[in-house]
């Protein structure tokens, strides 16, 4: 009996300690294969979750999925799963799975959703990835608007601030000369009564006037030109003289019937495709969005479609805002390295930036100096006037937690202006009153 | 064990030799519980707390600070007023169209039955399609209702239906409208088809008909239909955020900003889930009242 016992107990332990190597052996594995964060190659399968709204959208998904095709081909040892996202949903998207603990391991982000995220505390922090060969061929004014609180939290992925894009066709029709875009928002105003007398079914001038984030962002740069920055910090700056000029302009486009009132910009799109708009305060997309919709050759786009700086205002400035997409890795992520090699293979490689940037998204990618294939692209009429003459104009809004709690009371006391007849002054104590409330409240 | 026999609930809930019946309740009680109760509860909790849920600050306790901000926020009183407008509005307007066309079809039998059955689609279309209909339809440029009225020659230029603080409300109201105007129908129908015969016979006999047979006679019977319908459809109306953030996403400026509206901007773009909370709270209280008050109108009705 006793023996039977020592013997039955010898088989336990035995199987136990069998049990046990096999366990730490697949321990082992795992936290090889999802690496610590630190910089490394991935050394065993890894599969990547890829949140994006790249492969939600209609034009781009080929593009996005084909670029993941090739990512996957050049790193066997890596899988991406994407995770289509609209781009409005992202945002809200990823703060929930953040806060639920359930995040993917890198997303497709832009614009104030970066500092919404970031304000979780959930982004892994990109400074130790980053080379300093790799950050030397980085523009310094993309890196720049990708922290949050002093630390990289994003790597971006491209640039595409808005432009004043102008149809050449309707501005011959209309008398003006089409090598001739608005320097000033008085000449604006001039080109816009000609086009609007001489061609009544064209929309003038395609604006983005929705309230939401981005609708503050596009709007943004125009306020500066009028001298308005309607708040600072947590402080309400609403109520002032260039606040109330920016409101009467734009309540005079509207007015006038300059402007479409409550349509976001990819509603003008298409219509400007089918050359029904004249002037579009939209990113460098819309090159692709028109090509694709009408199957112009560049040449035919360079021909009918220019793009110039903001027109300035009563400031005197040109502006536009940061509006590139950008890629973030999340720290709860189990394959970091992989998800590192994903980041810097979209944004970096010149693959990624000729088949995808370029060519689906109309952007450009984040590069301080290009060469070969990717200089060759960015000679292009339009991409070169955003690079010598729009991107130096670029101005950071202020992005954060107090961007997203004041967006909605700007951008309705704006709609206010466009839609109504209440007097500008009520409508700007209106803004000053409901934003102070939102960011002291 | 407690014997329920013995306790004085039995008198109220339990009929003799049945005590076993009450415990066959407390699945049910313990599923409205979780999905009902313990909502209700974290949100009161959560409007007695400064807490932005992206930022990285610990939430802290501001007692009622959440509900003077909220008494006085002109924003929120805008969103009620809109709010009542919005559900008081369809639902009555609804209810008269669906009762009179109840009405107007009684005596419809036979192949014109499918002409009821047609008048019911509306009712079968989700709800975000009819916004998405409704908000091209009443596209500025190039939508169906500025064409046809132009070319009736009604009006002289494109109308901007949506994006004007005037007509944005009643454009939206008239897509709600169409689309509940088949549940008033369907219920109404039913109420008349309830109506004993020999009640119209009798009143026919005493020469009542037209609008004093509908007033007097026919009215009486709707009744029940039209409070328990109202109710519900007050209270859908009420939490109806689809078609409003379809077609207007609460806009221009807060035209159409409802209650819903607003606590969706503050909870998932601003992130103030202790404001929304609170407003999620004050919004729960009226609905609770309403109904209570509704309910009581409704147990006073005639049958």
């Amino acid at each position: 009996m006793k023996v039977r016992k020592t013997t039955a107990g010898s088989g336990i332990t035995a199987k136990l300690l069998v049990l046990a190597g096999i366990m730490a052996m697949l321990c082992g594995a795992t936290v090889f294969a999802s690496g610590s964060g630190e910089q490394g190659t991935v050394a065993a399968a890894a599969t990547v979750s890829f949140a994006n709204w790249a492969d939600a959208e209609q034009a781009t998904r080929p593009g996005i999925q084909a670029t993941i095709s090739k990512f996957e081909a050049a790193n066997p040892n890596i899988t991406v799963k994407s995770e289509a996202i609209s781009f409005s949903d992202i945002g809200h998207t990823l703060v929930l799975r953040v806060k639920s603990g359930n995040p993917p391991d890198v997303a497709e982000i832009a614009g104030n959703d970066t500092f919404d995220v970031a304000a979780t505390g959930g982004l892994e922090p990109l400074e130790s990835y980053v080379t300093p060969d790799l950050k030397s061929s980085i523009n310094p004014a993309d890196l720049e608007v990708a922290k949050y609180q002093g630390q990289l939290i994003a790597f971006p992925w491209t640039d595409s601030p808005n432009a004043l894009w102008y149809n050449k066709d309707i501005m011959k029709k209309a008398g003006l000369d089409p090598n001739k875009p608005p320097a000033t928002v008085d000449e604006l105003m001039t080109d816009l009564a000609a086009i609007h007398s001489s061609q009544p079914d064209v929309i003038p001038l395609g604006l983005d006037t929705t309230n939401r984030t981005f609708g503050l962002a596009v709007n943004w740069p125009w306020m500066v030109t009028f001298g308005a920055k309607p708040f600072s910090g947590t402080t309400a700056t609403a109520d002032t003289a260039g606040m109330k000029a920016y409101l009467s302009w734009m309540r005079e486009l509207a007015q006038k019937g300059y402007i479409l009132t409550g349509k976001k910009i990819g509603e003008f799109r298409p219509l400007a495709a089918q050359g029904k708009v004249a002037f579009i305060w939209d990113q460098n997309v819309l090159q692709g969005v028109i090509q694709s919709v009408n199957h112009m050759t560049d040449s035919q786009f360079y021909a009918t479609w220019g793009v110039a700086p903001q027109p300035k205002g009563p400031a005197g400035t040109s502006n536009v805002v940061a509006l590139g997409h950008q890629l973030i890795m999340f720290k709860n992520s189990s394959v970091k390295q992989a998800g590192w090699e994903l980041i810097k293979y979209l944004a970096t490689s010149p693959d990624a930036i000729v088949d995808y940037t370029f060519k689906y998204e109309s952007s450009l990618p984040p590069l301080a100096h290009a060469t070969g294939e990717v200089a060759k692209l960015l000679s292009t009429p339009v991409n070169k006037a955003f690079v010598d003459q729009i991107l130096p104009t670029m101005i950071i809004p202020p992005y954060g937690s107090t961007y997203a709690q004041a967006y909605s009371p700007i951008m309705a006391g704006v709609q206010q202006a466009i839609t109504g007849n209440t007097p500008i002054d009520q409508i700007a104590a209106s803004i000053q009153s409901n934003l102070s409330s939102a960011l002291g409240g | 064990m407690v014997d329920l026999r013995k306790t004085g609930h039995r008198r109220y809930f339990v009929k003799p030799g049945h005590g076993w019946s009450i415990w066959m309740m407390i699945p049910t009680v313990a599923v409205l519980v979780i999905v009902i109760g313990y909502p209700v509860v974290r949100t009161f909790l959560l409007s007695r707390l400064k807490y932005n849920f992206i930022s990285s600050a610990p939430a802290r306790v501001v007692g009622a600070e959440n509900y003077l901000h909220l008494a006085n926020d002109p924003i929120f009183w805008q969103a009620l007023l809109n709010t009542a407008v919005y559900t008081l509005g369809s639902v009555a307007i609804a209810m008269i169209i669906g009762a009179a066309l109840s009405l107007l079809t009684e005596g419809f039998i036979g192949r014109l039955r499918v002409v009821k059955a047609l008048m019911l689609t509306p009712w079968a279309v989700p709800f975000i399609v009819v916004a998405f209909l409704f908000r091209y339809m009443f596209e500025e440029r190039s939508g169906i209702v500025n064409e046809l009225l132009l070319r009736a020659g009604l009006i002289h230029e494109h109308i901007p239906w949506l994006n004007s603080a005037m007509r944005a409300m009643p454009s939206v109201m008239l897509a709600n409208i169409w689309t509940q105007t088949p549940f008033f129908f369907l219920i109404f129908a039913a109420a008349v088809a309830g109506i004993p015969q020999e009640v119209v016979e009798s009143a026919r006999m005493d020469r009542a008909k037209g609008w004093t047979m509908i007033w007097h006679i026919k009215a009486p019977f709707m009744r029940g239909a039209a409070l328990v319908g109202g109710l519900l459809m007050v209270i859908s109306n009420f939490n109806d955020f689809a078609k409003i953030w379809a077609m207007t996403e609460g806009g221009p400026g807060y035209a159409t900003t409802t209650l819903v509206v607003y606590v969706y901007r503050m909870a998932f773009t601003s992130y103030d889930f202790g404001y929304s909370a609170t407003i999620g709270v004050v919004w729960l209280v009226f609905l609770v009242v309403f109904a209570s008050v509704y309910i009581r109108a409704m147990q006073g009705a005639p049958r």
